[in-house]
Order: C-alpha cells, then structure tokens, then sequence
C-alpha cells in the first residue's frame, strides 16, 4: 500500500463493541486516529484527531448521534460519516442521514461488510442498506404528498426514483447497473444525489427555521 | 371585586336610607377590607382553609344581620345585598354542592328573617341564592373531576412513553451484545460460530419487534392495520423488510390480507429456494400501497405454473393473486435466472 491509510474515529458507548471495530480496523490497516464513548468526547476530540472517516453509533451518550453528524461535518465538511447502529432505529437513522451521513450499517453487518463500507465511504461513496432507502423513498413520498406539497420540496427523478427502489428492494449496484444498461459510477451518482438533495433541503429548513424564530440574529 | 364595587355604589346611592351613617360607612369599609383579604387569601390553595371560609361567611352573615341595625327596621335592601354571593361562591367551590347549600341556606334564612315582610322579590332572591349555590358546587365538582381524569391521563401517557424509552434502552444493549457475539462467533468458527449464528437469529427477531413496537401509538386509530409494523415482524435471517419508517394504515381486513400475502410469498421462497435471501420493500404512494417481496433464488422453472394449473392445482402463485384481487388490488410475478418478485399493489381506501 502506497496510499497513506485511511483516518478512522470510533464512537460507541459500549466497550466492548468499540474496541473490536477498533481492532478490525487496525488489523485491515485502517489509522484508528481517535475514540469516543459518548457525544461530547466525540465533538471535542474530532479537531485534533482530524479524521476521514467516523464510525458513529447513533444510541451514545449526549449530545446523540444525529447531533454529532451535524457538529463534525460542521467542522469539517470533508469529514465522511457511517452510522453503525444496532437498533436501526427508523428515525433516527432518517434524521443522521438528514444531518450529513453518507453511510449506514447495522451492527450484525459482518466485518468484511463494514471495512468495505468505510473504504467505500471514505471514497466518498454512498453506502446504503435497503432499509435506508425504504426510509428515503418514504420521505420523498411524504414531501410529494399534497398536504405537505411545497414548490421548495426536493424532488427525485423517475431514475433516481428507479435506482433507489432497487436498493430498497436488496439490489446491488452491480445488479442495477447490469438492468438498468447504465455504468456503476452512474448508479453511485444517483444514490449519491437523492441523499444530497435531501441533506441541501434540510439545510434550507433549518436556516428558514432559525430566521422564523430570530436565531439568525444572534450569528450576525 | 365587581360584587363590592356594586354593594358600595348602591349604598352610596341610598345613602340616606341610612338612619346610622357612620356605622353604615363602618359597614362598607369592613366589606371592602374583607374583599381584600379574601382575594389574597383565596389565590393560594394552602390558604385556602375552613377558618378563612367560616370567616368569610360569617362576615357575610354579620354584614347581613348588622343592616336592620344602621338602616332601621323598614329596610328595602341589605347592606352587603348581593356581596354575600362572594361567600356562597368561595363554599361552593370548596365544598362542593353540599358548602353550596349550606352556605345558600343560611344567609336566605338570616335575610329572610331580618326582614319585617318578605315581598315576592326577596323570595326570588334567597331562592335563587340556594339554587345557585347548588348548581355553582356542582359544576365546581365536574370541573375537579374532569381535572382529575385530564390528570390521570397525562400520568398514563407520560408513564408510556416512559416505558418506551426504557425498552428502547435496554433492547439497545441486547441488540449491542447479540450482534458482537454473533460477528465474534462466526471468526471463531465451530461451535463459537453456532452460538453466533443464534445470537444472529435472535437479534433479527428483537429488532424486528422494536420496529413494531415503534409503530405502536398509531395504533388507535380504530379497526386498521399498520402495514409496516405488520412486515417489520416478518424480518427474520434472510429476510429484510424496509418501509417508510412511518405508519401505512389499512383497513382492518385488507390489512390483516395483505400481511398474509406477503407471508405466504415468504413461506413459498422458504419452499422453492431454500437459502435464497429475500427483500420486501413496502411503499404507500398516493392512493395506493405497494409491496414487492423478490428473492434471489434460481427463479421458477418455465412452464412450472402452467403445469400445476393444467392438473388442476391451485398454486401458491394463484392463491395470492386471488388474495390481491379480492382487496380490488394487481400482483404480477417477474421471474428470470436472477430471482423472482412479487409486485403487490392494493388501494388504501378512505383516503
């Protein structure tokens, strides 16, 4: 290996598990330059160690894991995040990936599964799993719905509505490439773009909230 | 406030009836002390006591006896006139219909006997004050019990979500050391990894029921059927369910129906393919529910369903389009080298 190694930080709450995602990845060459049990620790030791890739459970001590995603890639917009969670629970994953998070494993993934998912998302790839696409095609189900109808909604496109139930429906990109005749990268962009368009429009609503309720005034 | 502004203006305007002036001015000013401390007394529970009560009634009574005394014997109106309703008020409230009535009786009886004839308005008057005593603790009774159930209530619910919080706390855990023995176990090999392949199995179950259980509160919703919540239990090793992370609400039976579909595809990859891996992805777009069960076994033979058909079989195949039919809804079957997949699509009715 020419490249230097990727660097990885683990947060998770439980001993046990975080020192066996540490081993893991030291043993497949990975640089584990950081880790945390809890929120706090996580945002505060996130500048020195600087790393590429966090390896973030969602069910951790305050601030939780959502709020982590969305302080870190503050911090560092090239920072990537892969949320681990054991639960998988449904909102909060939604919410992770709303905040910035560009991969979600399950705990019960297996090891090769999730080294290859921290290349991948350190790559700047999307790693998703098909539940996370149901969770996202149920989104934009639900802001295409007329009672929430809004001009500003992000919308998919009929191939990225495509490409994205075929994730759902336990596809790989591989396979989707091979149906739909179309190149792997172009089936990464267009994972990559249904999450960005949905993390663009969380933005925007978060920035119309706080100038609705004056927040803005205290930055300016 | 209202009662003592009215009892001063009116005596103000009869101030000549007053064949003692300066015992009626006395009389006032007691009144409008009494109001004072009343209205400081009444606005804190604790103070709320049966001295200050008796008091105030007693007050009243004294205020009320006293008139014949500064107005002399042919008085037309009493010196507190309505301002007693301040006390009655204060019994009512405390004390339910039963203070009401007591607190009405009394001061009718003593306004009724100061007087030396009782024309039909002063009837009128102390009739009214007992009623009214009556209805004002009774109502004050509904209230406190209403205040009791909103209370009684908002404990449940606060408990409940409590308890959800809770669950999901501890569930956390177990799923937490599950999935580490089941990874660990399967690096083992040999018997480690029989033991990791049953925490597997049993951490699939439990998070399956987490996700139902977190579809639970919608469940009120009377005589439907949450969809996702129904699917998430079906997820199982080799079996992932994915919906929208929200409730997708049927209507009782075509709920239940549709489940039972699903299922009896599942059952029938389990038959035909054993080993294969299967996906269900449960949508609700506008009007309409879809779910798509596919698996990545060998796909079915050509000619297979056909056969069964021609020796009179009713396949699997058949019983879940007459499944989907009956709920006005379409399944269509895909089948190739790479798998085969179930499209379902019903109608959400009542929408």
């Amino acid at each position: 290996m020419t490249e230097p190694p990727i660097r990885v930080m683990v947060v998770d709450d439980h001993p046990m598990w975080r020192d066996a995602v540490e081993r893991d990845l030291q043993a497949a060459g990975f640089d584990v330059v950081g880790v945390a049990a809890n929120g706090s620790e996580a945002v505060a030791r996130f500048p020195a160690a600087r790393p590429q890739v966090l390896v973030l459970d969602l069910q951790i001590p305050a601030p939780n894991g959502v709020e982590v995603t969305a302080e870190v890639l503050r911090h560092d917009p090239s920072a990537r995040v892969l949320i681990l969670s054991a639960s998988g629970e449904q909102a909060d994953v939604l919410e992770a990936v709303k905040a910035g998070a560009t991969g979600y494993l399950v705990k019960s993934a297996s090891r090769e599964e999730l080294l290859d998912a921290v290349r991948r998302v350190a790559a700047g790839d999307t790693v998703f799993t098909p539940g996370l696409a149901g969770l996202v095609l149920g989104e934009y189900r639900r802001l295409s719905e007329p009672a929430a109808a809004d001009p500003a909604n992000p919308e998919l496109t009929e191939r990225e509505t495509e490409v994205l139930k075929m994730v759902a429906k336990g596809l790989s990109y591989r396979q989707i490439a091979d149906r739909l005749v179309l190149s792997h990268r172009t089936v990464q962009n267009h994972v990559q773009n249904t999450l960005r368009k949905l993390q663009m429009h969380n933005r925007v609503e978060l920035t119309r909230y706080a100038i609705e309720q004056g927040l803005d005034d205290a930055d300016a | 406030m209202v009662l003592v502004a009215n009892a001063v203006g009116l005596n103000v305007y009869r101030a000549d009836n007053y064949q003692r002036p300066v015992a009626g001015l006395v009389l006032v000013a007691v009144m409008i002390g009494w109001t004072a401390f009343t209205v400081w007394a009444y606005a804190d529970p604790a103070r709320r006591t049966r001295v200050v009560l008796g008091l105030d009634l007693a007050v009243a009574l004294a205020l009320l006896l006293a008139s014949p005394l500064v107005k002399g014997a042919g008085f037309s109106a009493t010196v507190p006139g309505f301002w007693v309703m301040g006390a009655l008020l204060a019994w009512a409230v405390h004390w339910r219909w039963r203070g009401g009535l007591v607190a009405a009786l009394v001061l009718a009886v003593s306004d009724l006997a100061i007087r030396e004839d009782v024309s039909q308005t002063n009837y009128g008057n102390a009739y009214l004050l007992v009623i009214g005593g009556v209805v004002i603790g009774g109502l004050a009774e509904s209230l406190q019990r209403m205040a009791e159930q909103r209370d009684t209530a908002e404990r449940e619910a606060a408990a409940a979500a409590e308890r959800a919080r809770l669950a999901r706390a501890v569930h956390d855990g177990v799923l937490q050391v599950l999935a580490l023995v089941q990874r660990r176990g399967s690096e083992l090999g040999g018997d480690a990894a029989e033991l990791g392949r049953l925490a597997g199995e049993q951490e699939t179950v439990l998070r399956g029921l987490i996700h139902a259980q977190d579809a639970v509160p919608a469940d009120g919703v009377a005589g439907t059927v949450d969809v996702a919540a129904e699917l998430a239990r079906l997820e199982r090793p080799g079996v992932v369910v994915a919906g929208p992370g929200v409730p997708v609400e049927l209507a009782g039976q075509a709920g239940r129906e549709l489940v039972a579909a699903v299922r009896a595809c599942l059952d029938n990859v389990e038959r035909h393919a054993p080993g294969a891996r299967s996906w269900v992805l449960l949508e609700a777009v506008g009007d309409r529910i879809e779910v798509s069960v596919r698996d990545d076994g060998p796909g079915i033979p050509e000619g297979r369903l056909s056969e069964a058909a021609d020796q009179g079989r009713l396949g699997v195949s058949e019983s879940i389009r007459g499944r989907v039919a009956d709920l006005g809804g379409t399944a269509t079957l895909t089948t190739g080298p790479e798998g085969t997949e179930w499209e379902i699509s019903v109608p959400r009715e009542g929408r």
